[in-house]
């Protein structure tokens, strides 16, 4: 009971003193005051814990999945903000637990970050995983892709008896799952969408992760993702379960699964996959989705992903773009607004980012030079390196370190319609410069 | 800009494989500095299994992957090493990155076994406890700029008396205590720095296309650009990781 109040004291000191994400210090002395906490409160979820790993996608997928819920009419613990390592995970529970200590939870749905699954749990063993996806990421934390794959393998097999909601379409996370001896079920999508064959997009797991042999892809969605199979074993993509048809992607998005019509008024493939994983999640766990279209049109992220801010006149999109398959999908997403635009690019090497940046030469940037662009700015403690890969492309690209600057100054003499795409720590920042301006007069 | 008729053919081995840590920006790099002189310059991509003429190649690009990757190309790599052996020998320019380096040499010995290598230069790679992950800078005989990159590399490697690459200013470079950084061995540049390593480092850049440029035509001077860009990405990682 101490620990959930000195909780919710951090929390509130952090928020309104210091004005920063005072999640995961709530979360670290919650856990240094009662160390079985997690393993408590956790306990006390009436129904089921849901947890949803994967390089991208996870913050939106696990908000929509407790919005879903919520809709259906259950209380659900969830970590909204996105802290997904150990402290951010007990901070979600000590926070929504009332001052007596007690939870009074239906359903919890925590993302976790794919190498903290190791330290959250041994606190708690969840009933169902969704795995998104698998795309390099922080090759300077985490190593290869291979080493997260060992990890959420390991996890897997300590709970058994945890089902797995996988992406059918990643060679990477179907193999995992196949491997992991756990139950699973798949999502996916089984017709082809766009004509992305001639990509030169950097793609992962080529190789059958059985037998080592090239995998031949009938077609490919975008990254790796696609309709695989190996050209020497029998690996392939399993049989979809929970499959979107019908697919539209445009200034909204579409598609079919289980007969129902799903429509949601956002941008990019990827959220296909995010609003399908959603979906799968729910209906395997045994929820009716009755209410999932309305909970989709009322469902605002709110958190930098494709967030709109309303800045002078000036529309400003704000989007988290962290490694290249994620910025792959934001090019697309911005592409699909035909509009004449001023693009920000803002690159931090923090800890938490990555504070290799090699990365951004995986990207597609050669794609904005078929885009109707204004201006592109490159902004942040690595706007030096986003320039040059702007300048080897041939794209000019004016340099702004100070991210405020460089907002202040597109919205004066910009277009009137401004992307800003944002790396991890530059997320927070630039979200609480570009709030400011929009209750500036 | 004036053509002037001359043509540089850079090979990519095995991108399908070896394409960690941007070494697309290697390519685009050397791509650029070439066309923007007026030289021809074409890239060539030779995935596992593909033949290759070195005699048809000016520089030879060989990147990084991961240790699973790196033992697959290896068998491919033990097929044309008597080639590519030949192509060293009469001074073709050669730049091998992280994993790529670790190939130049006799072998590479991981926890999961031995790895050979093409036995280009006489070094060798053994792997040790902790990777060794963060910026680098080096000050490099090739060029009057510091050399800045970034390194993330579990093995260790020995170049016994062969030339470093360079002197390590800020990080940890071939083994974290001899204090250099690399291999250089006629025209091959062995190293550990990607981010990738010539956009930040368009001296190094211009020393592969100069030495690639002379082996074709003879003796060659490179028209100048305007670095001020490259210079001052150079300049801020060196001034932040470098103490004076």
């Amino acid at each position: 009971m101490l620990a959930v109040w000195a909780a919710k004291i951090t929390e509130k000191v952090s928020v309104h003193v210091f004005h920063r994400q005072g999640v995961t210090w709530a979360g670290k002395i919650a856990l240094r005051i009662c160390p079985s906490i997690l393993r408590d409160l956790a306990g006390q979820v009436k129904k089921d814990i849901f947890i949803v790993c994967g390089t991208n996608g996870k913050t939106t997928t696990n908000n929509m999945l407790c919005a879903a819920m919520e809709a259906e009419g259950y209380r659900v613990v969830c970590n909204h903000t996105g802290s997904n390592m150990l402290n951010g995970v007990a901070a979600a529970f000590a926070l929504s637990a009332g001052i007596g200590g007690n939870l009074k939870a239906d359903y919890a749905c925590i993302e976790i970050d794919e190498a903290s699954t190791r330290r959250v749990f041994p606190h708690f063993k969840p009933d169902y995983m969704v795995l998104t996806n698998l795309f390099r990421d922080q090759l300077d934390r985490y190593g290869e892709i291979d080493i997260t794959m060992n990890i959420l393998k390991e996890v897997m097999q300590s709970a058994p008896e945890m089902k797995v909601i996988v992406n059918g379409d990643d060679a990477l996370s179907a193999y995992l799952a196949m491997d992991s001896g756990n139950d699973y079920v798949t999502y996916g999508i089984s017709e082809q969408v766009t004509d992305d064959a001639d990509s030169r997009e950097i793609r992962e797991g080529r190789f059958c992760k059985c037998c080592g042999a090239p995998l031949s892809y009938r077609f490919y969605h975008y990254s790796q993702l696609g309709d695989y199979a190996c050209t020497q074993c029998d690996f392939r993509r399993p049989d979809i379960r929970f499959d979107a048809g019908d697919v539209e992607i445009g200034d909204g998005l579409a598609f079919t699964v289980e007969g129902n019509r799903i429509r949601a008024n956002y941008k990019g493939f990827y959220n296909v996959y995010n609003i399908l994983a959603a979906y799968a999640a729910m209906r395997t766990g045994g929820l009716k989705a009755g209410h999932f279209n309305e909970m989709l049109s009322r469902f605002n992220p709110e958190n930098g992903r494709m967030e709109s801010f309303r800045i002078q006149n000036v529309k400003v999109t704000l989007n988290l773009a962290k490694n290249p398959a994620g910025f792959n999908q934001n090019i697309s997403a911005v592409m699909q607004d035909e509009a004449l635009k001023d693009i920000i690019i803002v690159i931090n090497d923090n800890a938490q980012d990555g504070t290799d940046v090699s990365w951004l030469w995986d990207v597609d940037f050669d794609r904005f030079k078929e885009d109707k662009i204004r201006s592109i700015t490159v902004s942040g403690i690595r706007c030096y390196d986003m320039g040059l890969r702007m300048k080897y492309v041939d794209i000019p690209a004016m340099s702004e370190p100070d991210v405020e600057k460089a907002i202040r100054q597109r919205i004066a003499d910009g277009c009137g319609n401004l992307y800003v795409l944002v790396n991890y720590t530059a997320l927070f920042s630039t979200r609480n410069v570009l709030k400011r301006l929009e209750g500036e007069k | 800009m004036e053509k002037t008729g001359k043509k540089i053919v850079i090979g990519h081995l095995y991108p399908d494989l070896l394409n960690l840590y941007g070494d697309r920006g290697n390519i685009a790099c050397m791509m650029q500095r070439c066309i923007w002189r007026g030289i021809d310059a074409e890239t060539v991509e030779f995935n596992t299994g593909d033949t290759i003429d070195f005699s048809k190649l000016d520089i030879v690009l060989l990147g990084g992957g991961s240790d699973r990757e790196q033992a697959i190309v290896c068998g491919n790599l033990l097929k044309i090493r008597e080639q590519f052996r030949e192509y060293v020998e009469d001074g073709g320019v050669v730049i091998a990155v992280c994993g790529g380096y670790q190939l130049l040499g006799k072998y590479y010995k991981t926890e999961q076994g031995m790895i050979e290598g093409l036995n280009l230069v006489d070094i060798y790679t053994e792997q040790e406890e902790g990777r060794l992950i963060d910026n680098i800078v080096l000050k490099s005989d090739l060029a009057d700029m510091p050399v800045v990159g970034f390194e993330n590399h579990g093995g260790r490697t020995c170049i016994n008396d062969n030339k470093p690459f360079g002197k390590v200013l800020y990080g940890s470079g071939n083994d974290g205590k001899s204090g250099y950084e690399g291999v250089v061995y006629k025209n091959v540049i062995g190293t550990y720095l990607h981010g990738p390593l010539l956009p930040k480092n368009p001296q190094i850049c211009d020393y592969l296309i100069r030495k690639a440029l002379e082996r074709k035509y003879g003796p060659t001077e490179l028209a100048a650009l305007n670095d001020s860009q490259e210079e001052a990405a150079n300049a801020y990682i060196y001034h932040r990781f470098v103490k004076e």
